[in-house]
């Protein structure tokens, strides 16, 4: 924490009533900026886990279509099956859009259109099953990289507000605080002080009124 | 510091809370009125916009039932009160305080509803693109 005072140019009542103005508005804002650290960090961490799952599950799912896919192709020729990706996979829509999360903009994608059935009634099961294998990997491989992207822009706000809430907390209101707390230490040697020469005053007024009575 | 660096905190303050609210919606649209669109989205105040997962709106509206799902204005403010020590948010609206409540299984609550952090994660989970946050300083 910030030992140093803030440099004032004159140590008066105005500047210390300024001060503790400053200090409110810098205690408000680094109440709103920790709170949106704290929503924000939120969502970060458990966009983290959604992709660690995510990922786990696509490297198994791609794992268990490997094997489907080597079984199908007993059954069918390499170029059927890459004529029939094309046209199953043809059809997938994405709508790209967005949503916003605490002041972030992050993506939201959509498959628009789902798996056609009718191009698959007349194929083997093994292949049908391949091809429904693959379009689930596809969906989450999609979901994987609005999650991902969403991390990143996440990710960047969360260190942008965390170095402003830390210099907030660690710098600005504790040299606020000392200023003030100087200030008034000052204020109070001031009052001291004149209730001292006060006091000599009214000695030096007696002694001088005594000699003259 | 002097008046100018006062003024230039102010105006921090002022940017932050734009900032964080910029992304506000211009105009609500209920759930049933977004149901019928075929993207459903709204247009934020910064010139983007805020698109709802269909599956998010669903499960809206299977909780509401049709009539209230008229009521339901979306996406759902969520008011950051910064009054609090802890970080707390507030919901005002009625329907949507009954929405979360039934989604969080809160079987007693009063309006506004406050939602703490821990209910939050649960909230972004299940409709994490009908809520949206709005920084209010009190």
């Amino acid at each position: 924490m910030s030992q140093q005072v803030l440099r004032i140019v004159r140590p008066t009542k105005i500047e210390l009533i300024r001060l503790r103005r400053r200090l409110r508005i810098a205690r408000r804002l680094h109440k709103v900026l920790k709170d949106r650290l704290v929503i924000l960090t939120q969502e970060f961490i458990s966009l983290i886990k959604d992709a660690l799952e995510l990922r786990r599950i696509v490297h198994k799912s791609l794992s268990k279509c490997d094997e489907l896919l080597i079984s199908s192709l007993s059954t069918t020729s390499p170029r059927d099956m890459e004529v029939l990706a094309d046209n199953v996979y043809h059809y997938v829509n994405l709508v790209v859009g967005s949503r916003v999360v605490a002041g972030v903009r992050v993506p939201l994608i959509e498959i628009e259109r789902k798996l056609d059935n009718d191009v698959l009634m007349t194929k083997p099961l093994n292949v049908v099953s391949t091809v429904k294998c693959y379009y689930d990997v596809i969906e989450k491989v999609i979901k994987l990289a609005e999650i991902e992207r969403s991390i990143y822009r996440v990710g960047a706000e969360v260190s942008r507000v965390k170095r402003r809430v830390n210099a907030l907390e660690y710098i600005l209101i504790p040299r606020i605080e000392n200023t003030i707390k100087f200030l008034e230490m000052k204020f109070e040697e001031r009052e001291r002080e004149d209730k001292t020469r006060l006091k000599k005053v009214k000695e030096l007024l007696q002694r001088r009124g005594g000699f003259r009575s | 510091m002097s008046l100018e660096d006062e003024k230039l905190l102010e105006k921090y303050l002022r940017e932050e809370l734009r900032v964080v609210n910029k992304s506000l919606p211009v105009r609500r649209k209920s759930l049933k009125e977004l149901l019928k669109e075929e993207y459903p989205y709204v247009l934020t105040r910064d010139g983007g916009i805020h698109m709802f997962r269909r599956s998010e709106l669903r499960y809206a509206y299977e909780l509401l039932g049709d009539e209230l799902a008229a009521k339901l204005y979306l996406p759902i403010i969520l008011e950051v009160r910064t009054e609090f020590s802890e970080t707390v948010v507030s919901v005002s609206d009625e329907v949507a305080a009954r929405l979360i409540a039934k989604i969080l299984d809160m079987k007693d609550y009063s309006i506004p509803l406050y939602i703490y952090p821990k209910q939050l994660s649960v909230l972004r989970s299940l409709i994490g693109t009908l809520i949206h946050y709005a920084f209010v300083l009190r």
